[in-house]
């Protein structure tokens, strides 16, 4: 089923497992909800001995347990859930996860942006129809919320705080009454939400104050704050999956050296301790340094090792692909890298001949001599 | 033990089933027996945890049912005689032994503190409150006494763990135990980080405190005595067999156990009491325990008391608080609140009646229990199995309880900021219902509340200072602090109290108060103000505050205004109660302790002579500790402490010259016998390059600045001439302190300074350490303060003519310096530039520096004879002038007077009109 696609969503990729999920699920489920909340935070966090399943459920999102029951819990009640955190959390795929859980459809995805007008929260015309046919049902095109909406399943809303204060308003109504009219039909004209609707929304903590939600909004939106991973075995663990993951999609094979994978972390890891320490926004990486950020450095990294080297992953490049990746302002980050590489790379691969820190060190030099 | 055959080979089947070793078999088994073996024993044990509501409610129970006429409690035995002193208390409060004379302890560990925190909600409480009250109750402590827990820690590490307040308390409250050990009643967690974390885990719980409660504690609320007996002893049991190896501490444990039942039938023999009528309360895990002592018809020696160690202890109450309990043994925040919130509606719904003291503060008054006589003891039936079988059965839903939360969370939210209405109400009611259905929960536990009101009512920031979480705590329970009454307090504390009464202040309040004293209107608030500066001195910074007014020698204020928060300090207070009977006695104390320190230097005995003169008045005291710094100063070999010492001798000498008739003896000695010390130290001083510049300053300050004083007490000047001439520096700071003096001895003269400034900066080689000469100059205006006109001439020609790689890294470190001394070199230097530069901008333009006009004709070295009438008149009158000059020595005769002699004066002569031009220009 996933062939033909580049990335299959949720439901698509754990078809199978949600299927047996759903076959052995005897608990209730609220609304039309394809598995019960309990079986949902399963699907969520993976199963373990205690649970007595037959077969093992892996677990696809790295977090505290807390956060996915608020979250299920949150979509069962009333309000709409929006999940906030700094980028690169996994907030949209928890968002997603939750959305094949709950109703095997996770595309129902409005991306905010400083361009969505309400037309693509609410509905707008095929203007050669209604020219036409005129205004109808028919000639009218719904967006993903209002499909969401007639089908009683859960919609979802990328990046809510990129777009405008007006725009976003519009869920108000979709939130509160539950349905959207359409004051250009003259029957007909009240689409109202089934059973088991409701909005996972995403926000990034680092917009706060482009477009602040109202309070109105607030108001129907649970927050579920999502932090930085910074538990180095935890961290591990999700740049393995993701980086697994990435190498099966573009069916590569090759070898993840753990010491490679150490290498990453720690260097992230120091990264973000002197970010920590920063005064000035001058002294810190643009990158937020999150986890999504090392599986990029890596996948950039893999595939270059795939298509211009001998199919190995070396020290070398995952020390250039991690300058390239880093550097976006010059010559502030590219001075924050340098500094760095002396102050911290150098000494450790002095104190590890032989491993995979001089290589490291190596690539990231010239990497960035080549920028600067 | 036939009681648990059956459960004991289902557990050996599990065993079996697992496939496990013997020595799974043998703890599971293991655990049985020591049910067994608990239960049977007599006197009755009854097994507790700390702050377990469940705990408590089951003694109350108890202790109706069986009334005891001994109890014995876990608890060290010598801080039996502060029961009593519990009444007049609102709890929690912690008891408290304190030490810091120490005598058989490593000095280093003093002072020693420990406590024992009780809260009403504790099986302790309910324990003494009972026994207290009720006549012919015993209550034996049979704990080792607080010198034993010091006794038994280890040498090596410097004493037993101290915990750091977790982040996120309200810090005020958690601090309330300072840094005490803490001892608790019924310690009862699993014994290694993996089992709490598989407990945790498999649990679906966050922490220990809800894993507790949702296993132990909501089970047994219900249970009858039996139940709750066999269960806790279980847990017991559990927790000891399932720890690692730690010799030291389970060699501890095991010695208190000993120590324990070694006290209880020393007591039993003393007394002739029943055992069968005596109750040994003690924490679950040693109900559970293995040593040879145990039960009473162990036929084992008892165990050998070692003597106490010579340490005096002394004993008091202090004010504790739930989140001073739970930083102190690493609970989770609010757990205690939420047990005692627990222990209030099981009380309720139970209809148990708890013991209170008599004449408690702090709760509503129940009514007196009715007595019953015990029920016929009942044979031991096998509780565990039901309670090991099926899952923990917990209330049914209690709506009108958790209604009640929804809507309080959201009224006390709206007060603290957040934008909360009726609607949050309702969904946080919602998901606290789905939350705890999801995690298997049939009615939602505290914890499931907490997360559900997080999840509806936090937003993306914190409007006010507290979060949401926070107001949960505060809501189910709240933090509750303690105080301890009046009648409790040592004698000091109800001094103080009383002393302050005229400010007509509740200064028992937590809050902080403020007083205002008006000195003049009413002088008896004198005595008040002195005692509040006094408690300044000794107490901690934030618990008596001057917002108005200072205390310092030779001033007076007349009105003073103070922020006082001496409620929420009473532990300080309570501790300083320890050292004396006033706080004039302590601080007395203190001053003494502090300058007959191997420690002391003489500027830490100035320091307390300048503290005994302010706060305690009065000559003999300060005479004597003044005397103590004459010697301090005799024997100090270094000057690191020099311009301390001169600070403080300078406002000595000048207060005592203001109020006194004379000098006191000290102080004359002390300035001969300084005049001599750094007399003696001043060439070292200036060679040796540990020595700063600022303290040679210092030294050239004292010498200078006092020398008229020490001349006048017979010293001699030719010491500090001879000091001075045999002073060689090196270093370009000190050698420009060296000019100084000289020129200040008249050794040489300020225009020779000045040339000898102008070659340096004339000498490239010198430029670049030009500066730290500079640094000499200005270090110099201490001692020397008329060389103000020199310094800021050499700084503007400095900053004229340095380079500006030299000047511009010189400049920070001159500003800091300036910045550090500022109340002594700036305002010398400000006035001196604001007299030498010319002060608005117009003038800038047309100034020269007054040393270059001046220049050319001081270059001649003697004065030119003055002209005028002055001069005439002397001319004309020499007989006087002559006179002098005889008796000073001089051999007389006369200059004439340049009117017009030479050959300016022939020309002036013959060109007249240009001296009557220059006259009529000048006016």
């Amino acid at each position: 089923m996933t062939d033909g696609m580049l990335r299959a969503p949720a439901e698509v990729k754990y078809a199978e497992e949600l299927d047996w999920l759903e076959s052995i699920d005897d608990s209730p489920k609220p609304f039309s909800w394809r598995l019960s909340p309990r079986m949902v935070r399963l699907f969520v966090l993976g199963s373990e001995r205690a649970d007595g399943l037959d077969r093992e459920v892996k677990q696809k999102w790295f977090g505290d347990r807390s956060f996915v029951e608020r979250a299920i819990v949150t979509l069962a009640s009333d309000r709409g859930l929006l999940l906030i955190g700094d980028p690169g959390t996994g907030k949209s795929w928890l968002a997603e996860l939750l959305s094949a859980a709950v109703s095997r459809n996770s595309t129902l995805v409005v991306q905010g942006t400083a361009g969505t007008t309400e037309d693509h929260i609410k509905y707008s015309w095929n203007v050669s129809m209604v020219i036409a046919k005129g205004q109808s049902r028919e000639s009218m095109i719904p967006s993903p919320i209002m499909t969401a909406m007639e089908a009683g399943v859960i919609g979802r809303f990328e990046e809510l705080t990129r777009s405008t204060s007006d725009v976003q308003d519009a869920l108000i109504s979709i939130l509160s009454e539950k349905y959207v009219s359409i004051p250009e039909l003259d029957d007909d004209n009240i689409v109202f939400a089934k059973p088991g609707f409701s909005i996972i929304a995403t926000a990034n903590s680092r917009d706060r104050g482009v477009n602040d939600l109202s309070s109105a909004l607030k108001r129907r939106f649970n927050f579920v704050r999502i932090p930085v991973v910074t538990n180095k075995r935890s961290e591990a663990e999700i740049v393995r999956f993701r980086t697994e993951e990435l190498l099966r999609r573009h069916q590569i094979e090759l070898e993840l050296p753990p010491t490679l994978l150490d290498v990453l972390l720690q260097s992230f890891a120091d990264l973000r301790a002197a970010a920590a320490s920063a005064t000035s926004d001058d002294e810190k990486l643009e990158s937020a340094l999150s986890t999504a950020e090392q599986i990029g450095v890596l996948e950039d990294a893999i595939l270059h090792s795939r298509f211009f080297g001998d199919a190995t992953l070396r020290p070398e490049t995952l020390g250039g692909s991690l300058v390239g990746s880093l550097a976006r302002r010059s010559p502030e980050d590219l001075a924050i890298l340098n500094k760095f590489w002396h102050g911290v790379v150098e000494p450790r691969s002095k104190k590890d001949k032989g491993g995979p820190w001089e290589g490291f060190l190596e690539g990231g030099r010239q990497a960035i001599s080549t920028l600067s | 033990m036939s009681t648990f055959e059956a459960l004991r080979e289902q557990l050996e089947e599990a065993a079996r089933a697992f496939g496990a070793r013997d020595a799974v078999a043998g703890i599971l088994s293991g655990m049985v027996d020591d049910v067994g073996r608990a239960l049977g024993e007599e006197p009755e044990i009854f097994p507790v945890c700390h702050h377990s509501p469940a705990s408590a409610l089951a003694m109350a129970r108890r202790l109706r049912d069986k009334r005891p006429s001994v109890i014995y409690l876990e608890l060290c035995e010598d801080l039996a005689p502060l029961l009593e002193e519990l009444r007049n208390c609102r709890l929690p409060v912690a008891l408290q032994a304190f030490a810091s004379e120490l005598d058989g302890f490593p000095a280093a560990w003093a002072p020693l503190s420990v406590i024992a925190p009780i809260t009403e909600a504790s099986a302790e409480y309910q324990a003494i409150a009972y026994a207290l009250d009720t006549p012919g109750v015993e209550v034996v402590l049979v704990d080792r006494s607080t010198d034993h827990v010091f006794q038994w820690e280890p040498r090596e590490e410097p004493s037993a763990e101290r915990k750091e307040p977790e982040e996120g308390e309200d810090e005020d409250d958690a601090a309330l135990h300072g840094d005490a050990v803490g001892i608790e009643i019924g310690d009862l967690r699993p014994g290694f980080a993996e089992l709490e974390e598989h407990l945790l885990h498999h649990g679906k719980v966050r922490h220990w405190s809800e894993w507790w409660d949702q296993y132990v504690e909501q089970p047994l609320a219900g249970a009858d005595y039996a139940t709750y007996r066999q269960v806790m002893v279980l847990i017991g049991s559990l927790f000891r067999r399932l720890r690692p190896e730690r010799p030291g501490r389970d060699r501890r444990d095991e010695d208190r156990e000993r120590y324990m039942w070694t006290r209880m039938r020393e007591h039993l023999a003393a007394t002739g009491a029943d055992p069968s009528e005596c109750l040994y309360v003690c924490g679950a895990f040693h109900a559970a325990s293995r040593v040879e002592q145990f039960g009473l018809s162990a036929d084992a020696e008892p165990y050998e008391i070692t003597p106490r160690t010579g340490t005096r202890w002394s004993y008091g109450l202090i004010p504790s608080s739930h989140s001073a309990i739970e930083a102190q043994f690493g609970l989770a925040p609010g757990s205690v609140s939420i047990a005692a919130a627990t222990f209030a509606k099981a009380l309720k719904r139970g209809g148990v009646t708890p013991f209170r003291l008599e004449g408690q503060k702090g709760a509503a008054k129940r009514k007196a229990p009715k007595p019953s006589r015990a029920p016929a003891a009942e044979p031991a039936t096998d509780r565990l199995s039901g309670y090991l079988a099926s899952p923990p059965v917990l209330d049914g839903l209690d709506e009108s309880e958790l209604l009640g939360w929804c809507v309080d969370i959201v009224r006390l939210a709206r007060r603290n900021g957040y934008l909360s209405s009726t609607a949050d109400a309702i969904a946080v009611f919602e998901t606290s219902i789905l939350l705890a259905g999801m995690r298997g929960r049939a009615r939602p536990t505290p914890y499931d509340f907490q997360d559900a009101a997080v999840t509806c009512i936090e937003k993306d920031s914190v409007p006010g200072r507290r979060d949401v979480r926070r107001l949960c705590e505060i809501l189910l329970g709240g933090d509750r602090v303690g105080s301890v009454g009046y009648e409790s307090l040592p004698p000091l504390a109800r001094d103080v109290l009383d002393r302050l009464e005229p400010l007509g202040l509740d200064l028992t309040k937590r809050t902080i108060q403020r007083a205002l004293l008006d000195l003049d209107a009413d002088p008896a608030l004198a005595s008040c103000s002195r005692l509040l500066w006094i408690l300044r001195r000794l107490l901690p910074d934030d618990a008596v505050r001057p917002i108005m007014g200072s205390r310092e020698l030779g001033e007076r204020s007349i009105q003073e205004s103070w922020d006082l928060a001496i409620g929420r300090n009473q532990r300080s207070i309570v501790e300083l109660g320890y050292e004396g009977v006033t706080v004039e006695q302590v601080l007395e104390q203190r001053l003494r302790r502090a300058v007959w320190d191997p420690k002391a230097t003489a500027a830490i005995a100035l320091e307390a002579v300048e503290d005994a003169t302010l706060y305690l008045g009065g000559r003999r005291f300060a005479d004597e500790l003044g005397a103590r710094a004459v010697e301090l100063l005799a024997a100090e070999r270094t000057v690191d402490d020099a311009p301390e010492v001169l600070r403080r001798v300078r406002r000595l000498l000048a207060y005592y010259r203001a109020s006194e008739p004379e000098l006191p003896a000290w102080c004359e000695a002390f300035v001969t016998e300084g005049y001599a010390h750094y007399c003696t130290l001043l060439p070292t001083a200036f060679t040796d390059e540990d020595t700063g510049v600022r303290q040679v300053g210092a030294m050239l300050g004292f010498l200078f600045g006092m020398e008229s004083l020490a001349l006048s007490l017979g010293c001699d000047h030719a010491q500090l001439e001879l000091a001075v001439r045999q002073s060689h520096p090196e270093a370009p700071a000190k050698v420009a302190l060296l000019w100084a003096a000289r020129s200040q001895l008249g050794m040489a003269s300020l225009a020779e300074l000045r040339e000898r400034c102008d070659e340096l900066l004339a000498n490239p080689l010198v430029i670049p350490s030009f500066p730290l000469y500079m640094s000499g100059f200005v270090q110099a205006l201490v001692p020397f303060p008329a060389l103000a006109a020199l310094v800021v001439e050499v700084m503007s020609k400095a900053f004229a003519r340095l380079p500006d790689a030299v000047l511009l890294p010189w400049l920070p470190g001159l500003i800091t310096t300036l910045r550090e001394h500022a109340r002594e070199l700036v305002p010398v230097l400000v006035r001196e530039a604001g007299r030498t530069f010319p002060a608005t901008l117009g003038a800038v333009d047309a100034w020269a520096p007054p040393w270059e006009a001046s220049a050319p004709g001081a270059g001649a070295g003697a004065a030119a004879p003055a002209g005028g009438p002055v001069s005439e008149l002397l001319a004309a009158r020499p007989d006087t002038c002559d006179a002098v000059a005889a008796l000073l020595g001089y051999p007389g005769g006369w200059t004439e007077t340049a009117s017009a002699s030479g050959a300016a004066g022939a020309l002036l002569v013959r060109h007249p009109e240009t001296s009557a031009a220059v006259a009529v220009l000048l006016g």
